[in-house]
């Protein structure tokens, strides 16, 4: 039995944070630990995964995409078809309903994407907590859609205008947020990285896209030769290949961003060269950083990709070589959504997409009889004023701006009435 | 004991530019500090508030590397016997390898270094190696940590130790009460240097914080003082100087 709660992972991992964190650090992880032999904390996780979340999320034959390329037998694990489009929400409902059990009444989350975030809002929501999400003020300026769900959901989004305005920062101005306020409020970090025991916390809750294909596959009796994922900061990859990480077999293969190039600033691939050792975040793990320790740039058509760091027990296991790492470019993950709405009828998230493009590369390899299972973390619909304005930049323009048009003139048609009101008194 | 007060000044190296940094090291020396703690700027500085945070980054995009704050140092420990300590964040300790960054915190004649996010039970050897080459490893404590903290802090046999007055980060206000003074007084009994901070802006607050401390830590005050300084113009020496003045003769 692989264990609960690990710390390290191999040399990754760790605790790496000031004593001012330290009693929320220690408080969660006994936490942690009891509520997961707990039957009772269980089933509520179940309750809601089944009723809310939308689990167990479906198993697609690729059928027409496996006949199309000629080899495996491609499967797709839909956890994009999970409640607000991304298995984001499984370790958001776990963290949610383990800080309700704490009597924490107020969450915080950092978002880059604004998928971590939507899912935190959306639960938060659900259980009636109070919810403040920290964003960087570029992704803000690029996700609006997601700003949009998350006001909705009823969270305050905060802009953070420190360092790069990204992602990282945004996990920064939560830690800062977290020292002052942790008595009363948890921090839902969103995915497989951090300070222990955030690592293994969020890999429980998502080891659940795991079990579930375990059985989806032995109920079809799949010989299945291997399992891809995407990485950005590895959470959907650690979930999916769980149960089978001290097994020989199948291969289990996580993909990077490779954006447009391999030089700094141009991708987010850490485990296949550019990465080095380093402690960010509260972790050691690998990251993209300069021989000073300096966080890099990183590009990545997929927002949720663009994270300079790895968790550090897939890190970990890229160095047993248990996982292997590979890379798709934004081109190749452009590709890959087109080829599998074009045949499957499904739309991968741009991250997702990723592993996609692996998939295509990989099942001429195979044969007929085998099966690959490719995580499609989440669905596409988020991404659409990306995806458009990537393959249709002409047709979306004109569609935006007769968007605007409209906007303008409801917004002058107000204004008028508003005038006409006022006179009229 | 004079009747003076005792002042950690905390400056970023390069802030707002290398020379006027300068300026400001020497301001603070001229004024009578005690000690400078010299924080070299981080990209991810998780514990920092938004000022210090900002004077940082400007720094780092002016294309701040480590070799210049060890640089930066080195003349300040050329110029006056004020003991320094380097404060920055695991990231930056652990990129060349702890040791060679605790012996080059030494070869630039540093007295100690101060590194948060390496708490004593993750320490990747940076007190092992402190203790090799001598050099003083202050661990933070927090006013209001569980008491298993402390004595894991303690546990460390630390020469000084840097008690941060609240919870929270650097930056915002700070009331020196009751349990505060208590607090001190416990991290004074283990027979530790105490260098107590967070939040410290007036010579009212030094005042209230000297005779429980070995020595009263301030940082974002000093740092607004600069910005405030170039932002108006004026010179960041005579600026820092007279403020640092305030505060080291606030007892008088
Ligand atoms: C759909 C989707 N997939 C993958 C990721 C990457 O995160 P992780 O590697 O933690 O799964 C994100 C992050 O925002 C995402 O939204």
């Amino acid at each position: 039995m692989p264990e609960l709660y690990n710390d390290y992972f191999g040399e990754f991992g760790g605790r790496y944070v000031a004593e001012v964190l330290r009693p929320a650090l220690d408080e969660l992880e006994s936490a942690f630990k009891n509520s997961m032999r707990e039957p009772a904390f269980a089933a509520e996780f179940d309750e809601i995964a089944s009723t809310f979340v939308g689990r167990p999320t479906p198993l697609l034959h690729a059928s027409n995409a496996s006949r199309a390329l000629g080899g495996a037998q491609i499967y797709i694990k839909l956890e994009g078809l999970a409640n607000t489009g991304a298995h984001k929400i499984n370790n958001a409902v776990g963290q949610a309903l383990l800080a309700r059990q704490m009597g924490k009444t107020r969450i915080i989350a950092e978002t880059g994407a604004g998928q971590h975030g939507v899912a935190t809002a959306a639960v938060c929501a659900k259980l009636g907590l109070n919810c403040r999400i920290y964003m960087g003020e570029i992704d803000i300026a690029r996700q609006r859609p997601n700003v949009f769900w998350m006001e909705l959901f009823g969270a305050e989004v905060v802009p953070v205008t420190t360092g790069a305005r990204t992602l990282k920062d945004a996990v920064n101005e939560a830690l800062r947020d977290w020292a002052a306020s942790f008595p009363d409020t948890h921090y839902i970090i969103g995915s497989a990285l951090g300070p222990s025991p955030y690592p293994d916390m969020v890999r429980e809750f998502q080891s659940v896209i795991g079990r579930e294909t375990v059985m989806q596959t032995t109920q079809r009796g799949l010989d299945v030769v291997a399992l891809i994922a995407c990485v950005g900061g590895g959470s959907n990859a650690i979930g999916f290949f769980y149960p089978y990480l001290d097994l020989p077999s199948p291969a289990l293969i996580g993909v990077e961003a490779g954006g447009t190039g391999t030089e700094t600033g141009l991708h987010a691939a850490r485990m296949t060269g550019e990465g080095r050792p380093g402690i960010v975040h509260g972790y050691k793990s690998l990251f993209l950083v300069d021989d000073d320790g300096q966080v890099e740039d990183t590009h990545s058509i997929s927002a949720g990709l663009d994270y300079p760091g790895i968790g550090p027990q897939l890190a970990s296991l890229g160095a047993t070589h248990r996982v292997e790492f590979t890379r798709a470019t934004d081109r190749e993950s452009l590709d890959a959504l087109r080829f599998f709405a074009r045949n499957e009828g499904v739309v991968f998230a741009l991250e997702s997409a990723h592993a996609a493009a692996e998939a295509i590369k990989r099942a001429p390899n195979y044969p007929a009889e085998t099966a690959i299972i490719v995580n499609m973390s989440g669905r596409g619909d988020k991404d659409l004023f990306i995806t458009a304005r990537a393959l249709e930049p002409e047709r979306w323009r004109e569609f935006l701006l007769s968007e605007v048009s409209g906007i303008e003139h409801d917004l002058s048609r107000a204004d008028a009435a508003l005038a006409a009101a006022e006179e009229n008194r | 004991m004079s009747d003076k007060a005792r002042i950690m000044a905390h400056i970023v190296p390069y802030y707002p530019d290398k020379e006027r940094s300068w300026d400001a090291a020497r301001a603070l020396i001229d004024a009578g500090v005690a000690y400078l703690e010299v924080q070299f700027p981080y990209s991810d500085p998780s514990a920092d508030g938004p000022v210090i945070e900002a004077a940082c980054s400007s720094v780092l995009r002016n294309g701040f590397r480590s070799r210049d704050g060890f640089e930066f140092v080195r003349e300040i420990t050329r110029y006056s016997p004020v003991p320094v300590y380097i404060m920055t964040y695991a990231g930056m300790v652990f990129a060349p390898g702890v040791e060679s960054f605790v012996a080059a915190v030494k070869a630039a004649g540093a007295t100690g270094l101060i590194v948060p996010d390496l708490p004593v039970d993750y320490d990747e050897g940076v007190y092992a190696a402190g203790a090799a080459h001598e050099l003083d490893i202050v661990p933070v404590v927090v006013s209001g940590s569980p008491v298993n903290r402390l004595d894991a802090t303690r546990a460390r046999k630390p020469s000084s130790v840097y008690a941060a007055l609240r919870r929270g980060i650097t930056g915002a206000q700070t009331a020196i009460d009751q349990e505060t003074l208590e607090f001190l007084r416990s991290i004074s009994s283990w027979g530790v240097r105490v260098y107590g901070g967070f939040g410290i802006r007036t010579p009212e607050q030094v005042a209230a914080v000297a005779e429980h401390v070995d020595a009263v830590v301030v940082g974002t005050a000093f740092v607004s003082t600069i910005t405030c300084a170039v932002e108006t113009g004026s010179s960041v020496y005579d600026a820092v100087r007279s403020f640092a003045a305030s505060l080291v003769n606030c007892t008088e």
